[in-house]
């Protein structure tokens, strides 16, 4: 027995001269490799070069050459650099961690509780300062400045100052309306469908046909509506489902998405049909987390299915509608895509993201787009504070 | 100034040789037979694969109908590879084609905006120049969205080697903004100013040379097709009056003259700008041309509003154009001409009346988007000949006070400075200096659809193709040349708001919003000067 102990003190003063000096050996190693594979990812040519050496040790000379002229194996090296890149963001992070963990753990205890959650944690806020919080206060700067290099205005406040002329107002009008029709269009409908398909027999069905769009990207929704409003010239067969319907009813065929200012509404409407399935299915499973004894209770009180709907269920999810409409909200303020492939803008049918696009890349007038950017910014703060508050809101009471 | 563009352009085609009498052009590469045969290497017989351009089934093999004929390029001229004599006056370019190929097996990207065939054609424009240098010239066409990958790669500090711009005022934005490298601090200034005359003033701001011109385009064009003209017995217009009276005509025989379509995404109104700028040039001095560029002539100035007018005959008189305004903007600037062609798919030019008669178009334009080709695919050569089939005419003179001007456009190659603060690699510097070179574009040339911006270019080149002559022909007998004002002007009105305020205008039928408007609110959207 005491020789048992004896054993077992041996093994633990092993396993601390392990932890000692092989586990901080490991996260050096680790670090190196995160260095070097870093660098050999950032070189363009590194796989190849890498995959030439290999063949040159082989023999295959000729292999080698071709791989270094840009030619030969190219899929090949593709494989050697994912590869690469698996053993770098995987293997090394995880070397990291471990390492870095094991560096702490030869720290007293005091000292590791304090210091510990800020080695998992710090990598997390790094990337968040680097990625977020540097590109926000960038900006904000450039907003104020003319726009790349930094060259300073006369005026400071001149890009907020432009966004008061030509048709800027216009376009934050615009914002403005898709974040009304959109957002109260697609809460309503998913509302409205989630109460109606609740009892319905088949309603995993009926769910999942308004829920299918949700899964087409906003630019592959763009192009299917593109044909829905096509226009082809009076006499041509009109393809477009509009322009079918619409001269069958004896009208002159419409270039529907140029035609203001129904064209706003029209590209909205691919927004609803996306999002509709969002909200009808968050709401769905809300309206089913009302118990039933409310339910049973209303109905011996007497309330109609109106009144149970509009006045017990509704007031009862009230906080997953508001998840729901700020979650939609955010995204319809930020609405680029189907309006950039729709209309490019043009017609009138503008927004901020778009035009913050159009003034950085197209215009060169990064400064104004900058402030564009502060603009959708500040708009979107209170929306995702409402959104977030509500979400603790939620977890508190769950 | 002016004067010295056009007639340097003029030059390029050696149809006018007193113009560029003043300036001694070095070493004038006619290509007379003398060696250099693809030095030492021995490589694999230097491209046999660029024969003079079946592809595109242009060069009319019995050129009656062209107007300047000079046909069937001779065959030894394509044999010979595309890369210009030693000493060809840059010092980088004579280093590598030199028989110790110093820079072979070096890399070179460059990002253009050609895909398709146009992409081809820029391939095969440096096959040879590999070929002889050994250097890789790795070519990234990417389409559309050129300028937005090119923009966030400068300014992301991971700009390519070289690339491409069809815009001369965002080529000396990106200069004044420091992101690029004065060319003439590795080419002789001389001899690239005397070479390329009409383009280069575009891509200077007085100091420094922000780019070379590599190849231009004629925009003053209108195509027709030939033999239905004859058989109506329609005459190619030589002024507007006739163009109108023409029009009137086509349209009290039940037809449409036009056909126009400018839709193109997010470009949508670019060609509203085209025809903008047509009309200025030949109802307005060249002065005010110039001045509008620069805005020191307002939009909403008597001579645009006069330009906008004479636009507004054509777009939104009842009748004129195939498909009525509405079709302006719905139309893919892909397929405006479809209607053109004999609706039953055949050649046969006389059993149907054309849909629509006439497209004004750049030269750029071609077989590549007649509706066998895109009903074919890629590699389909079209049944329709060029100038048989398909003809070309210069868009006429509507003031005959303003001469026959001609307005062009044009590509510049720029040199993107390395991120890293170091010198531009010799390896690149040839790359651009061959470019700059005729033989930088001789193979497309050969396919018939670029014409070089170098004024040194051989004449016989362009023999044979007729797009090309008839550009040349065009340039030849130009009293002033303007380049495309938009594409001077600050991409926010060039590129933005002249695109979308003209589509408003085209789409509400001239009236809604009014030209005024229009015209006020592009002025409104002028960039204060930083």
């Amino acid at each position: 027995m005491t020789g048992g102990v004896r054993d077992k003190d041996r093994d633990a003063a092993r396993d601390d001269t392990l932890r000692r000096f092989l586990l901080p050996i490991g996260a050096v190693i680790g670090l190196a490799i995160v260095v070097f594979g870093t660098a050999f990812l950032y070189d363009k040519n590194g796989a190849e070069n890498l995959l030439a050496g290999i063949y040159q040790l082989l023999g295959n000379n000729a292999g080698a050459t071709a791989l270094r002229n840009g030619g030969g194996d190219q899929f090949v090296a593709k494989l050697v650099l994912a590869a690469m890149a698996l053993l770098v963001g995987v293997g090394g992070v995880w070397l990291l961690y471990t390492g870095v963990s094991a560096v702490v753990g030869l720290l007293s205890l005091r000292k590791q509780q304090r210091i510990i959650p800020w080695v998992f944690v710090l990598p997390a806020i790094t990337l968040l300062g680097i990625y977020l919080v540097y590109p926000t206060i960038a900006t904000i700067y450039q907003s104020f400045t003319h726009g790349n290099n930094g060259a300073a205005l006369a005026n400071p406040l001149a890009n907020y100052a432009t966004l008061g002329t030509q048709d800027f107002p216009h376009v934050i009008l615009n914002n403005v309306i898709w974040l009304v029709v959109a957002t109260s269009g697609s809460v309503g409908l998913g509302l409205l469908i989630a109460g109606l398909v609740d009892r319905v027999k088949r309603e995993a069905l009926a769910k999942t046909f308004i829920f299918l769009p949700l899964a087409i990207s906003l630019v592959g929704a763009s192009v299917i509506w593109q044909f829905v409003y096509a226009y082809r010239p009076p006499g041509a067969p009109q393809y477009g489902l509009f322009n079918a319907i619409y001269t069958a009813a004896g009208g002159q065929p419409l270039d529907w998405v140029h035609t203001q200012p129904i064209n706003t509404y029209l590209l909205i409407v691919i927004m609803v049909w996306l999002q509709t399935g969002f909200s009808m299915v968050i709401l769905s499973a809300a309206i089913k987390g009302v118990s039933t004894e409310v339910v049973e209770a209303a109905r011996l009180d007497g309330a109609n299915e109106r009144q149970l709907f509009f006045r017990v269920i509704v007031p009862m999810i009230k906080g997953s509608i508001i998840t729901v409409a700020t979650t939609v909200a955010i995204a319809v303020l930020k609405i680029f895509d189907i309006v950039y492939v729709m209309t490019g803008g043009r017609s009138g049918t503008d927004v901020i993201a778009n035009r913050m696009y159009d003034e950085v890349f197209q215009f060169n007038q990064p400064g104004i787009g900058a402030a564009l950017a502060v603009i959708l910014l500040i708009a979107v703060l209170p929306v995702m504070y409402i959104n977030l508050r509500n979400l603790r809101h939620q977890g508190v009471g769950a | 100034m002016q004067k010295h563009r056009w007639l340097a352009l003029a030059a390029s085609f050696g149809l006018v040789f007193a113009a560029c009498g003043g300036t001694t052009t070095s070493p004038t590469p006619v290509p007379t037979p003398v060696v250099t045969p693809a030095p030492a290497t021995g490589t694999p017989v230097p491209t046999p694969v660029v024969t003079p351009a079946p592809a595109t089934g242009t060069p009319a093999p019995t050129a009656t109908t062209a107007p300047t004929g000079t046909p069937a390029p001779t065959a030894t001229a394509a044999l010979t590879p595309a890369v210009p004599k030693v000493p060809t006056g840059y010092t980088e370019l004579d280093k590598a084609l030199g028989s110790d190929k110093p820079y072979a097996g070096k890399t070179v990207d460059i990002q253009t905006q050609w895909i398709g065939g146009e992409g081809a054609n820029f391939t095969a424009s440096l096959a040879d120049f590999e070929a002889a240098t050994g250097i890789v010239v790795n070519i990234e066409g990417v389409g559309s969205s050129h300028e937005t990958v090119l923009r966030t790669r400068i300014e992301g500090g991971a700009p390519p080697d070289l690339a491409m711009l069809a815009q001369p005022s965002a080529v000396v934005a990106y200069g004044k903004e420091n992101k690029l490298v004065d060319v003439a601090t590795f080419m002789d200034p001389t001899k690239l100013t005397a070479e390329h005359q009409a383009t280069i003033g575009n891509l200077t701001d007085g100091t420094h040379i922000w780019g070379v011109p590599y190849k231009v385009d004629v925009k003053s064009v209108v195509w027709y097709p030939i033999k239905s003209f004859a058989a109506a017995g329609y005459a190619v217009p030589k002024t507007w009056d006739d163009l109108m009276a023409l029009s009137d005509q086509i349209v009290a025989a039940g037809g449409h003259p036009w056909c126009i379509g400018m839709g193109a995404g997010t470009a949508t109104g670019w060609q509203a700008t085209d025809w903008l700028e047509e009309i200025m040039l030949k109802t307005a001095p060249i002065s005010d041309y110039n001045n509008w560029i620069t805005h020191k002539l307002l939009f909403d100035s008597p001579q645009v509003t006069l330009a906008m007018n004479d636009a507004a005959k054509i777009f939104f008189t009842p009748g004129y154009v195939a498909g009525g305004p509405t079709s302006i903007i719905a139309t893919p600037q892909t397929d405006p001409m479809d209607p053109m062609f004999p609706t039953d798919g055949t050649d046969n030019w006389t059993a149907t009346t054309p849909g629509c008669w006439m497209q004004k178009q750049a030269t750029w334009y071609g077989p590549d988007f007649f509706p066998d080709v895109k009903a074919g695919g890629a590699g389909t050569v079209s049944k329709y000949i060029l100038g048989q089939d398909i003809g070309l005419f210069y868009f006429p003179t509507i003031d005959p006070a303003e001469g026959t001007p001609v307005e062009g456009s044009g590509d510049t190659l720029l040199v993107p400075a390395p991120p890293d603060g170091s010198a531009v690699r010799p390896e690149v510097e040839a790359v651009a200096e061959f470019l700059a070179t005729p033989e930088g574009t001789e193979r497309w040339i050969q396919a018939g659809s670029a014409i070089s911006a170098n004024s040194t270019t051989p004449t016989d080149w362009y023999a044979g193709a007729y797009k090309l002559q008839v550009a040349a022909d065009i340039v030849a007998k130009a009293t002033s040349f303007g380049f495309d004002a938009s594409d001077l002007m600050p991409a926010a009105v060039g590129a933005g708001t002249e695109w979308s305020e003209l589509t408003d205008w085209i789409n509400g039928g001239g009236t809604n919003p009014d030209t005024k408007t229009v015209l006020d609110a592009i002025d409104a959207s002028w960039p204060a000067t930083p």
